[in-house]
């Protein structure tokens, strides 16, 4: 017998008080560790398209806007281009100082060509390059592999009504349809996509390049470093660094974050007050078991620890339980939030637990130093 | 010899409004050994006196010295320090906590000692054969009769070996002959070196003691020596090892 294994004995004599003690920290830790696990999730699935998907620098020839006009009716415009790309920047680009930060480079070549009759803008690209710059294009049939192949964008595939398997006249050549892609919300779903060589010989313009997708490896990269670099090797080049979706999506998630931790700190701060109620009013019920400890020889000290270790246990099932329950929330909830898939995040829970036994301990403060200034006779001659 | 000593002790209760004088101007003497029985009115002042005397509380006015130890100097808390090493309480009501067996209830004040649990079982099991109560180690108060709650009870008191041992009406809730057991066990405890001071109603309880102490109305109405004081050999309560 020692004062842990009285509070245990003490626990299991009031089981329900005990539950009802540790509910509140229960769905508070559950909330905090469901909507940090969940947050941790949205925060790595937006920091790895940050950082492996698609661009986050866009090298496009100077061009000058002339707008022909007169007040507010539009002649329509121009582009002048005043240099163009070609194949031989790309190697001006990877030759940078700050090489090492670039993951990728893709070089583009859009035209617009006759396609069985339609004017399509045609995107030629290195097939190779399509995993990783384009890696959210879902393919109905087959990838791009061979020249000679073509993917449909989803409305490309409705005006030409082609399906995989088809094929299509441009430049007195066939192409042969691999695979449709779905739709991507993007302008390529009006486009014909198509090996690189392939778009350039459609055009006439054997080295040409439309645009360079620059991506490089950014957790903190110095963007702006590497954009001034490219522009002092590419003189004739817009280069412009582009505020991702991604990006966006980061603020969101971070308003997310800040919204649940605001809720799990308004639930923590219920459990937290549960605990202090239904603490201090058991204290009020043992008024006499206190007064006979007391009365045996327990200090304030002992009586004190008591009523911790009690809470002490409550609080630890508590926020355990809590935590495996909000880790097993997010796991399942994490699609619905837009994380790829649910995994079960270890330091919510670490961190989960030591808040709710802080929280537990903490409620338990004001009970345990009242029942400490409890007189013993009072509450032994209470009968 | 005093071993308790108690001058011009006054307890006052509540605050302006309403001021209960539960004792005026006690002055008592306690040699080592005695065995006193207190009797009085509904009251007049028992209990008050015995929770003074074991330290649950503090003497608005007045010096207590119990072996020794000059009460006052003392804060509340480390009151009970004291109380646990050197004075054992029993009470009318018994106090047992209702949710631990018999052992474990005699074992409660053990619970901030540093014994390993083996030992402390083996102390609360020895004490508990020496109130006639092995084979009921498991039990629950509840399973228990008021005679046997009111043993586990003296078991705990003697836990660490206390040299005093005080009594508030410990036969009180029991049936006569019940009581009277308690009473013999209260005696051989008188018998093997305790200095015991009990609360009674029951004026065939007096002829038990050493000395007999009437209270009316807070001060000390009759204090008559029953019998000679026998310094007797501490063997009937296995002392704690090691003390
Ligand atoms: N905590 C308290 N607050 C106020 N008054 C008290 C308190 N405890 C005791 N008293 C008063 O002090 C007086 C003495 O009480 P005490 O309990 O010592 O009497 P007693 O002799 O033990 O009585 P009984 O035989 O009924 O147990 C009584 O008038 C009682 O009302
Ligand atoms: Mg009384």
């Amino acid at each position: 017998m020692n004062i842990r294994k009285l509070a245990w004995k003490n626990l299991f004599r009031r089981k329900s008080r005990a539950l009802f003690t540790g509910l509140g920290i229960f769905l508070g830790i559950g909330t905090f560790v469901a909507i940090s696990s969940i947050t941790m999730r949205m925060e790595g699935a937006v920091r790895d398209k940050l950082d492996k998907f698609g661009a986050n620098i866009l090298v496009t020839p100077r061009t000058e806007q002339l707008s022909l006009g007169f007040g507010d009716i539009s002649l329509g415009g121009t582009q002048v281009a005043h240099a163009q790309l070609t194949g031989t920047d790309e190697k001006s680009i990877r030759s940078i100082s700050l090489s090492e930060r670039l993951r990728m480079v893709v070089p583009y070549f859009l035209t617009a060509a006759d396609a069985s009759g339609k004017n399509l803008v045609w995107m030629g690209i290195r097939p190779k390059d399509i995993a990783e710059s384009r890696p959210w294009w879902k393919v109905q049939g087959a990838e791009l592999s061979a020249p000679g192949e073509i993917l449909l964008g989803s409305e490309a595939a409705v005006a030409l009504d082609k399906g995989p398997g088809g094929t299509v006249e441009a430049g007195g050549k066939t192409f042969r349809v691999a695979g449709v892609l779905h739709p991507t919300g993007e302008k390529e779903d009006g486009m014909i996509i198509a090996g690189l060589d392939d778009v350039r010989s459609l055009a006439g313009s054997p080295d040409g390049v439309t645009f360079f997708e620059v991506a490089a490896l950014c957790k903190d990269c110095p963007v702006e470093d590497i954009v001034a670099e490219i522009s002092t090797k590419l003189p004739g080049a817009k280069v412009s660094a582009i505020r991702s979706v991604v990006e966006s999506r980061k603020a969101a998630v971070d308003q997310f974050r800040r919204l649940g931790l605001g809720v799990s700190a308004i639930v923590l701060a219920i459990g937290g007050l549960m605990v202090f109620v239904t603490i201090m009013g058991n204290v009020q019920e043992r008024t006499r078991e206190i007064g006979i400890l007391r009365a045996v020889g327990f200090r304030r000290r002992s009586i004190q620890s008591l009523l911790f270790w009690e809470t002490g246990w409550i609080a630890l099932a508590a926020s355990v339980s809590g935590g495996v329950l909000g880790s097993v929330a997010a796991f399942a909830g994490a699609p619905l939030f837009g994380a790829e898939r649910g995994r079960i995040e270890v330091v919510p829970i670490l961190v989960g637990t030591a808040i709710g036994l802080a929280l537990g301990l903490l409620g338990t403060v004001p009970p345990a130093r009242r029942a400490a200034s409890l007189s013993p006779i009072e509450a032994i001659r209470s009968l | 010899m005093s071993f308790i000593t108690l001058e011009n002790v006054s307890m006052t209760y509540g605050s302006n409004g309403t001021r209960t004088t539960a004792l005026s101007g006690v002055s008592l003497s306690i040699g080592e050994g005695e065995y006193a029985v207190i009797t009085g009115e509904s009251g007049s002042g028992k209990s008050t006196l015995l929770c003074l005397l074991g330290g649950l509380q503090l003497p608005t006015e007045g010096r207590l010295v119990i072996a020794g130890t000059d009460l006052s100097t003392f804060s509340a808390d480390s009151l009970a320090g004291f109380r646990g090493r050197t004075i054992g309480f029993v009470f009318q009501a018994y106090h047992l906590l209702p949710y631990l067996t018999a052992r474990e209830n005699v074992m409660v004040p053990m619970a901030t000692d540093k014994k390993s649990s083996r030992e402390k079982v083996e102390r609360a099991d020895v004490l508990l054969e020496s109130v006639g109560l092995s084979g009921k180690e498991e039990r629950l108060p509840s399973q228990l009769s008021g005679g046997e709650c009111q043993r586990v009870a003296i078991a705990r008191a003697l836990v660490h070996d206390p040299p005093i041992l005080l009594a508030d009406e410990p036969t009180g809730n029991l049936d006569s002959a019940t009581g009277d057991q308690i009473l013999d066990l209260f005696s051989e405890l008188h018998g093997a070196g305790k200095t015991i001071l009990m609360v009674t109603h029951n004026h065939w309880n007096i002829e038990r003691g050493t000395r007999s102490v009437l209270l009316r109305d807070g001060r000390i109405a009759e204090d008559n020596p029953l019998r000679p004081v026998h310094r007797a050999s501490r063997l009937a309560v296995p002392a704690q090892a090691g003390a």
